[in-house]
C-alpha cells in the first residue's frame, strides 16, 4: 500500500495533538474565538488516526475459532523514536533475578552475573490494548473538544483552555502508547500536570488553586510508587522495556512484557520482591485512579472546568491506574496475593464511594464519586486475574468512558443553562426546559446504573461474572476458574530475594488472601455496590430533571417553542451529548453479543501470558448473575423514586433516616480530616520545628563560633569608599596578568 | 578549520569579561545605561565565544574520550624538584559548568539591568570578575590556578552581597565569607598535603592535577591506623571546603541568609555555578585521589545526602519568604546531588553530575524570578503576595515551568537527574553494599523518593499561594514614588480579575506588569535548555561519562572491595588496589568473589 506506515500512524496520534497545541499557544491571541481551531483539528486527526490503527490492529489478531480464543497469537508493533538515555556498564542485576535467568536469553547474555548496559529509548508500541485505549481517548477527547467551544465560550482563558486539552491528550496517547516503564511514569506525570493545570484552570479561585494542588500532591504519593517500582522492575528484570529488544550484535535482550519472557511460565519474579513491585504499581494506579486510601483529590478536581472533568477526570486519564494493571497482567498473575489486593481495593473504593455518592447534594460530586466507584469495580475485575477479568475492566472502562462522559457533559449542560449552580436542590425539573440534556442524561443514567440493555449492564455483568467464578469455580464447573482459584498457578517464580532463592513457590503472607471465601466477599460487596449505584444515579436525575421546574436566580432561559422559556444549551455542547448516548446505549450490547472486545484484547501481548491465557473461560451469558445484578439496581431506582421522583428537590430528603451514617457518608468517612490531622499537621509541626533547629541550633552554632564578625565587619565599611575600586582594578589585572602569561607561553 | 587554536579561543573567554569590566569602569562617568550596556555585550561575547568553544569541544578527538581540550600551560617554577606550571584547559568534566558559567553571567547582568541603581559601576565590574573566575575555576587544569580562581569567586560575591544587597546585608556577606574562607583554607591545606605526598614519592613538585591524580593513584594514601588515617584527614580538609560551598547540611547556615540578602544577579551566580564548584571539587579531588577515604566516608554522605534532602524539603515548608524558600530548596536539589555522587554507582554519579547543570538551570531561574517579583511588588513575603498570574501571565508560566523543572517533572530536565540519582543509589542499596548495609541504605533511598513528595508539596504551595488566587496587594513600605506606579487606589481583590490573564490587560497600566525585554532575554536560554536536556538528556550525558567514570573507578572500587569483606568478614580491605586503577580493568568485576584476591594486590611499602 502507497498510504502511511502503521508505525508513522502511531507516531501521528500524540503527535496531531501535541502540534494542535503548540499552534494554539502561538496563535491563540490571533485567533481569538477561533482558538480552539488548531486543537480540534489535531485531535479529529488523531482521533481518525487511532480508528484506522484499531482496524488495522483487528486485522492481524486471527479470528476465534469456536468458543475458546486460547490460541491467540500477540500481536504488537513498536516503533523506536529516539535514544532517551544509555548507559555503558550501568549495573549488575543481582543473583537469582530473572534478568539473571539463562533461559530466558538466546545467547547467554544474561547468564552470568555480568555488566550490563542500560539504555531507555523513546519507543511507541500498537497492540490490542493500546489502539483500543488510543481511540476511546481520542475519540471522548474530540467530543469534550466540540462541546467545549460552546462550554468555554465567554472565558478570557479560552485558547489556554483548548491548549491544555490538545495537551493532554497528547501526553495520554503517549502514556498508552509507551512501551517502556520509563515513559509510561514520563507522562503518567505529565497528565498530571495537564490535570493540574485544568483543574487549577480558574485560577484565581482559592479553592480551584488549592484543589489542584492537592490533586497533585496525592498523585505525587502514586508517583513515589510508581518510581519505587520502577527502580525495583530494572533491578529485577534488568530493562524497563516493555518489548524484546535486539541489540546491534544480535543478542535479544527480553522485555518485561516481550514475547520471550511472556512464552515462559516462570519469567516473573513472584515471592517478595514481585508481590512489592505489583504493591507499588497498584500503588501508582491508586493514585491516578483515585482508588482508597488516594481518593481524595477527585472530587475536590471538580473545581475545574465541567468539560475538563468529563475528558481527564472521568473518562481518560484516571482510567490509567486500570490501563496500568493490565499492562502488568503477568507481574500480577505471579502474585496471587497483590492480585487479591487489588480487588480488594477495588471493591472497597466502589462500595464506600457509592455510600458517600448516595448523600451529595452537588451533581458533579455525585458524578465524581460515582467515577471512584466505577473505577473500584475495574479494580475488582482486575484483581480476579483472569482473562474474563481484565477483559472486562476494559470493557468497564470503554462503557464508563462513554455513559460518563455523557453524563459529565449533561451535568456541565445543566451548570452552563443555571448560570454555574450546580447543587441539585437548587433547581429542578428541568426535562421540560432541557429536553436534549434531559433525554441524554437518562441514557447516560441509565447505562451507569446497569439497566438493561444500556451499556453498563453488559460491562457490569462481565465484572460480577469474573467475580463470581472466583467465589464459587465449582458453580461455574469451569476447570479453569478452579484451578484458578486452587492456587497453582503461583508457579515457581523466582524469588529475587537471596535468603529464598531455593524456593520453588515463595509465600508470601499476602497470598493467603487468595481464597474463596474473600472472593465471595467482593462478589457481594460489588452487588450491594450496583445498587447504591442505580439509587444515587437516579436520585439524581430525579432531584434534576423532576419535579416542579425551578431554576435558580441568574440563569438566563431564551425563548422555546412551547411557550417555556427554553435554557437549553447550544448546539455546539447538545451534539456531542446526543452522540455519546449512542454509545452509551448501544456499545454494550454490540460488544458482549460478538464478544469482538474480550477477543481482540486477548491478543494484547500481555494477555497472552499462559498464566493468564490458561485462565480463558468460554463466552457466556450469566443469566442467574444478570437477575441479581438487574434486580440491585431495579431496587436502588425504586427507593430512589420513592424519595425524590416528582418531588421538591430541595425537599427533605430520604437520606435523613440514615441518621448518624448520613453524617458519615455526608463527611466523605472524614478521610480528609484523618490525613490533615495525622500526616499533614505533624509534617508540618515536624517542618516548624526543623526550621527552628535550623535558626537557633545550627547557625546558632554557627554564630557562637564565629566571633570574627565585628572585625571583618570593618572591611565592609571601608570597602565603601573607594577601596573596593581600588581591590576590584586590582583583582582585574591580577588575573588578566595570568592570562596575558598563559598566552604568551602558548605562542612560545 | 578555525583561525585560532582552542587554547588561543579558550584564553579569550576568560579574558573577554576582564577587559569588559575595565571597559565598564572607563565608562563609568557616562552614566548607569552606558556602564550596563557594555556588561551586557561583554557577556553575549563572552557567551557566544564560550558556546562555540564548547561547541568546537563536543566536535574535537578529545570529546570522545573525555580528555583535555585547549590546553594551554606556563611554566612558572620549573627546575629541579620544581615542575611547577600554570594550566588551562577543559574536560568532559568542565565543559558543560564552563559553558552554563557564560550563560548564567549574562543572566545575572540583565537581571540586574533595572535592579541596581546605586553605584553600577563597582557592581558590574565585580559581576564581570565573578564571570572570569567562574570561567577560571572550570578551566584550571592545576592546583594553584584552581585555588587562586576559587577565591577570586569568594571576593566579588562578598562585595556584591555585602554592598547591594538587602537590610542585612552585611550579617550576610561577612557569614558567607569567613564560612566559605574557613572551608577553603582547610581545603587548600589538604591540596597542599597532597602535592607534598605526592612530590615525596616521586620526586617532582608537581601542582598538574592530572599528574597529582597519577600519582596519588600510584601512591595513595595510608588509611590505615600505622599510617595516622592521613588519607581520612587529607579527605576531610578537602571536605571543609567543597562541603560548604555544597553546601552539605549542616554547613549550609550561610546559604539562605546570602540568598536573601544578595542582589538578584549575585543569586544567580551563586545557585547557578558557585554551589556546584563544590561538587566539581569532589570530582576533581576528593574522589579520583583519595578513593579509599571516599569509600570510607560514602555511607555517610549518602545518608549526609539524604538529610540533606528531606531536611532542606522540611525547612522550606514553613519559610515565609519567597526567596528563602527557593534557597532551602537548592539544599534540598544539592543533597539529591550529594547522595548520588557518594552512590558510587555510575548511574547515580552521571545522575548526579547532570543534576548540577539542572539545578544550574532551575535555581538561577526561579531566583531571577523572584527578583522580578521583588521589583514590582517591592516584597517577597508569601503571605503577602497573590494573584500575580492576572497581572503578569509570563512571569507566571515561566515561574511555573522552572518549579515544575525544579519538582523533577517529567519532559523537563530536573526529572532526568533525580531519576538517574535515584535509580543509581536503589541499584547500589539492592545490590550494591553488604547484607548488613541492606536495609539502611534500602531506607535511605526510599526516604530520598519520599523527597520527592514534599519537594512538589513546598513548591506547589507558594506557587498556590503568590500566583494564583485572588489578587493581594502588598503592603506598600514607602512605594510612593517607585518606578511601577502602583498608584495609590486600593483594589478590591475580586473585581480586579474577574477572569483569567487576559482581561488583565485591560486593567490598565498600573497593574500590569509582565516581563521586560531584557528580564525574557534573560531567562529564555535557561527556558530552553530546561526542556532541552529534558527530551534528549542523551546529549548531555554523554561528553562527562567518560571522565566520571575514570574520577570514581578508584572509589568505587574500594567501597565495593569494603562492602565484599563486611559480608565475607573478612579484615577492612587496605588502599591500593592497583592492579584494578592502573590497568583499568572493570570496578564491576571486582564484585565477583572469585577475583578478590588475584586483585588486592599490595604495593604499599
Amino acid at each position: 500500500m502507497q498510504e502511511f506506515s502503521p508505525s508513522t500512524l502511531l507516531v501521528l496520534v500524540p503527535l496531531l495533538p501535541l502540534v494542535g497545541a503548540i499552534l494554539t499557544v502561538m496563535l491563540g491571541r490571533t485567533l481569538g474565538a477561533k482558538a480552539h481551531l488548531p486543537a480540534i483539528a489535531g485531535i479529529a486527526a488523531a482521533a481518525a488516526v487511532a480508528v484506522m490503527l484499531l482496524a488495522a490492529t483487528a486485522r492481524d489478531v486471527s479470528p476465534a475459532h469456536g468458543p475458546h480464543a486460547e490460541a491467540v497469537r500477540p500481536v504488537e508493533m513498536i516503533s523506536t523514536l529516539w535514544k532517551w538515555a544509555s548507559f555503558d556498564a550501568a549495573y549488575t542485576p543481582p543473583e537469582g533475578s530473572p534478568a539473571t535467568d539463562a533461559r530466558l536469553t538466546p545467547r547467554d547474555l544474561a547468564a552470568s552475573q555480568d555488566v550490563r548496559s542500560f539504555s531507555i529509548p523513546v519507543a511507541l508500541r500498537l497492540d490490542p490494548l493500546t489502539a483500543t485505549m488510543l481511540t476511546i481517548i481520542t475519540c471522548v477527547g474530540l467530543l469534550v473538544a466540540i462541546y467545549s467551544t460552546g462550554y468555554m465560550h465567554d472565558d478570557p482563558g479560552y485558547p489556554r483552555f483548548f491548549a491544555l486539552v490538545a495537551m493532554f491528550v497528547f501526553s495520554m496517547s503517549m502514556l498508552v502508547a509507551a512501551s517502556n516503564f520509563l515513559l509510561v511514569y514520563v507522562f503518567w506525570e505529565a497528565v498530571g500536570a495537564c490535570s493540574y493545570l485544568l483543574i487549577g484552570f480558574w485560577f484565581t479561585k482559592p479553592e480551584a488553586a488549592r484543589a489542584a494542588k492537592k490533586a497533585f500532591l496525592v498523585n505525587r504519593v502514586g508517583d513515589f510508587g510508581l518510581a519505587i517500582a520502577v527502580f525495583l522492575l530494572w533491578m529485577s528484570y534488568g530493562t524497563l522495556d516493555f518489548h524484546d529488544t535486539i541489540s546491534p550484535d544480535g543478542v535479544i535482550m527480553p522485555g518485561i512484557l516481550g514475547q520471550t519472557r511472556l512464552a515462559d511460565a516462570a519469567g516473573y519474579a513472584g515471592g517478595a520482591v514481585g508481590t512489592a513491585i505489583c504493591l507499588l504499581l497498584l500503588l501508582a494506579a491508586c493514585g491516578k485512579s483515585a482508588q482508597l486510601p488516594l481518593h481524595v483529590w477527585l472530587p475536590d478536581a471538580m473545581e475545574g472546568p465541567t468539560p475538563a472533568s468529563a475528558l481527564i477526570h472521568a473518562a481518560t486519564m484516571v482510567t490509567a491506574g486500570i490501563y496500568l494493571i493490565t499492562r502488568s497482567a503477568p507481574l500480577f498473575a505471579a502474585c496471587p496475593g497483590a492480585l487479591t489486593m487489588v480487588s480488594i481495593v477495588g471493591a472497597t473504593t466502589a462500595l464506600v464511594a457509592a455510600l458517600i455518592g448516595t448523600v451529595q447534594n452537588d451533581l458533579k460530586r455525585v458524578l465524581a464519586y460515582s467515577t471512584i466507584s466505577q473505577l473500584g469495580y475495574m479494580f475488582a475485575s482486575l484483581g480476579t486475574g483472569t482473562l474474563l477479568g481484565f477483559t472486562a475492566a476494559i470493557f468497564h472502562l470503554l462503557t464508563h468512558a462513554c455513559f460518563k462522559a455523557l453524563l459529565f457533559l449533561g451535568a456541565g449542560s445543566v451548570m452552563h443553562a443555571m448560570g454555574g449552580v450546580i447543587d441539585m436542590r437548587r433547581f429542578g425539573g428541568l426535562r421540560r426546559v432541557m429536553p436534549i440534556t434531559a433525554a441524554t442524561f437518562f441514557v447516560g443514567a441509565a447505562a451507569l446504573a446497569g439497566v438493561a440493555p444500556f451499556a453498563g449492564f453488559f460491562s457490569k455483568d462481565e465484572i460480577l461474572a469474573a467475580l463470581h467464578a472466583k467465589g464459587w469455580p465449582a458453580a461455574h464447573g469451569d476447570h479453569h476458574a478452579m484451578a484458578v482459584a486452587g492456587g497453582p498457578f503461583h508457579l515457581a517464580a523466582f524469588s529475587t530475594d537471596a535468603t529464598h532463592a531455593t524456593a520453588t513457590a515463595p509465600a508470601v503472607g499476602l497470598d493467603a488472601l487468595d481464597r474463596p471465601e474473600t472472593w465471595q466477599i467482593l462478589f457481594w460487596m460489588s452487588l450491594v455496590t450496583a445498587g447504591l449505584t442505580a439509587f444515587y444515579t437516579f436520585r439524581a436525575v430525579f432531584m434534576t430533571f423532576t419535579g416542579p421546574t425551578r431554576v435558580p436566580e441568574g440563569a438566563h432561559g431564551h425563548g422555546g417553542h412551547d411557550g417555556h422559556e427554553s435554557y437549553e444549551s447550544p448546539a455546539s455542547m447538545t451534539w456531542p451529548l446526543m452522540i455519546l448516548a449512542v454509545p452509551s446505549a448501544l456499545v454494550g450490547w454490540l460488544l458482549f453479543s460478538t464478544n469482538w472486545l474480550a477477543h481482540f484484547l486477548s491478543a494484547t501481548p500481555s494477555l497472552t501470558a499462559p498464566t493468564v491465557a490458561a485462565t480463558a473461560t468460554p463466552h457466556v451469558f450469566h443469566m442467574d448473575l444478570a437477575i441479581q445484578g438487574t434486580l440491585a439496581a431495579a431496587i436502588g431506582i425504586v427507593i430512589a423514586a420513592i424519595g425524590h421522583l416528582g418531588r421538591r428537590s430541595d425537599g427533605p430528603q430520604l437520606e435523613r433516616f440514615l441518621g448518624p451514617l448520613q453524617t458519615l457518608f455526608a463527611n466523605k468517612f472524614y478521610f480528609d480530616q484523618i490525613y490533615s490531622v495525622f500526616i499533614v499537621r505533624p509534617l508540618e509541626a515536624l517542618a516548624l520545628v526543623a526550621a527552628l533547629f535550623d535558626r537557633y541550633v545550627i547557625d546558632g552554632t554557627v554564630d557562637a563560633i564565629a566571633g570574627l564578625p565585628v572585625a571583618l565587619g570593618g572591611i565592609v565599611r571601608r570597602s565603601q569608599s573607594g577601596l573596593l575600586q581600588r581591590y576590584a582594578l586590582a583583582g582585574v589585572m591580577g588575573v588578566l596578568a595570568i592570562v596575558v602569561l598563559l598566552a604568551w607561553q602558548l605562542r612560545g | 578549520m578555525n583561525g585560532f587554536s582552542p587554547a588561543t579561543h579558550l584564553l579569550l573567554v576568560i579574558a573577554t569579561p576582564l577587559i569588559g569590566a575595565v571597559v565598564a569602569w572607563v565608562l563609568g562617568g557616562r552614566g548607569r545605561s552606558a556602564v550596563r550596556q557594555s556588561a551586557a555585550v561583554t557577556a553575549v561575547i563572552t557567551l557566544v565565544n564560550a558556546g562555540w568553544l564548547v561547541l568546537r569541544y563536543l566536535q574535537s578527538p578529545e570529546a570522545a574520550t573525555g580528555g583535555g581540550y585547549a590546553v594551554s600551560s606556563a611554566p612558572w617554577l620549573v627546575g629541579g624538584v620544581f615542575d611547577v606550571r600554570l594550566s588551562l584547559g577543559l574536560d568532559g568534566l568542565s565543559i558543560w559548568l564552563f559553558g552554563l558559567s557564560a550563560l548564567l553571567s549574562l543572566t545575572a547582568v540583565l537581571v540586574s539591568w533595572d535592579a541596581i541603581k546605586e553605584k553600577p559601576v563597582g557592581f558590574y565590574v565585580l559581576l564581570l570578575l565573578l564571570e572570569a573566575a567562574m570561567l577560571g575555576v572550570f578551566a584550571a587544569r592545576d592546583v594553584i590556578l584552581f585555588y587562586v580562581f576559587f577565591e577570586f569567586t569568594l571576593v566579588p560575591l562578598f562585595f556584591l552581597i555585602g554592598i547591594w544587597g538587602h537590610d542585612e546585608r552585611r550579617r550576610a556577606a561577612v557569614k558567607f565569607f569567613i564560612y566559605t574562607l574557613t572551608g577553603s583554607v582547610l581545603a587548600f591545606l589538604g591540596l597542599l598535603t597532597i602535592v607534598l605526598w605526592n612530590a615525596s614519592h616521586t620526586g617532582v613538585i608537581t601542582f598538574d592535577i592530572a599528574s597529582l591524580t597519577a600519582g596519588m593513584a600510584a601512591h595513595p594514601m595510608p588509611m590505615s591506623r600505622e599510617g595516622g588515617w592521613l588519607q581520612m584527614i587529607v579527605f576531610l580538609a578537602l571536605f571543609a571546603g567543597f562541603a560548604v560551598k555544597v553546601p552539605i547540611v549542616p554547613f549550609h547556615t550561610w546559604l539562605p541568609l546570602a540568598h536573601v540578602e544578595a542582589p538578584t544577579g549575585g543569586s544567580v551566580d551563586l545557585a547557578g555555578v558557585l554551589l556546584k564548584i563544590g561538587i566539581y571539587g569532589f570530582l576533581r579531588f576528593s574522589l579520583p585521589m583519595l578513593p579509599d577515604a571516599t569509600a570510607a566516608a560514602a555511607p555517610w554522605l549518602f545518608g549526609l545526602g539524604v538529610v540533606g534532602i528531606l531536611y532542606g524539603a522540611l525547612v522550606a515548608l514553613v519559610q515565609t519568604d519567597l526567596k528563602r524558600l527557593i534557597a532551602y530548596s537548592s539544599v534540598s536539589h544539592m543533597g539529591y546531588i550529594v547522595m548520588g555522587l557518594f552512590a558510587l554507582e555510575p548511574v547515580a554519579v552521571e545522575g548526579a553530575n547532570l543534576q548540577l547543570i539542572n539545578h544550574g538551570l532551575s535555581a538561577a531561574g526561579l531566583f531571577a524570578l523572584v527578583g522580578m517579583i521583588y521589583e514590582r511588588f517591592h516584597t517577597r513575603s508569601i503571605a503577602n503576595l497573590g494573584g500575580i498570574a492576572t497581572k503578569a501571565p509570563w512571569l507566571t508560566v515561566l515561574f511555573m515551568l522552572f518549579t515544575f523543572s525544579s519538582i523533577g517533572l517529567p519532559g523537563l530536565n530536573g526529572f532526568v537527574g533525580e531519576f538517574l540519582i535515584l535509580a543509581g543509589s536503589f541499584q547500589r542499596a539492592w545490590a550494591g553494599v553488604a547484607e548488613s548495609f541492606r536495609v539502611p541504605y534500602l531506607i535511605m533511598a526510599v526516604s530520598a523518593v519520599g523527597g520527592v513528595v514534599l519537594g512538589a508539596w513546598y513548591m506547589l504551595w507558594a506557587v498556590e499561594r503568590v500566583f494564583f488566587g485572588g489578587s493581594r496587594e502588598p503592603p506598600r513600605q514607602g512605594a510612593a514614588g517607585h518606578d511601577h506606579g502602583h498608584g495609590g487606589h486600593s483594589h478590591d481583590a475580586h473585581d480586579h480579575h474577574a477572569g483569567g490573564h487576559h482581561s488583565a490587560g485591560q486593567e490598565g497600566h498600573a497593574d500590569r506588569c509582565d516581563l521586560e525585554w531584557y528580564e525574557i532575554a534573560a531567562l529564555a536560554p535557561l527556558a530552553v535548555f530546561v526542556l532541552w536536556i529534558g527530551l534528549a538528556p542523551a546529549t548531555f550525558l554523554a561528553p562527562p561519562a567518560a571522565v566520571l567514570r575514570a574520577s570514581t573507578r578508584g572509589a568505587t572500587t574500594a567501597f565495593n572491595a569494603s562492602m565484599r569483606a563486611i559480608d565475607t568478614g573478612d579484615s577492612p580491605p587496605q588502599p591500593a588496589h592497583v592492579t584494578d586503577r592502573v590497568v583499568g580493568h572493570d570496578h564491576r568485576a571486582s564484585r565477583q568473589p572469585r577475583l578478590l584476591t588475584s586483585e588486592l594486590t599490595l604495593d604499599r611499602p
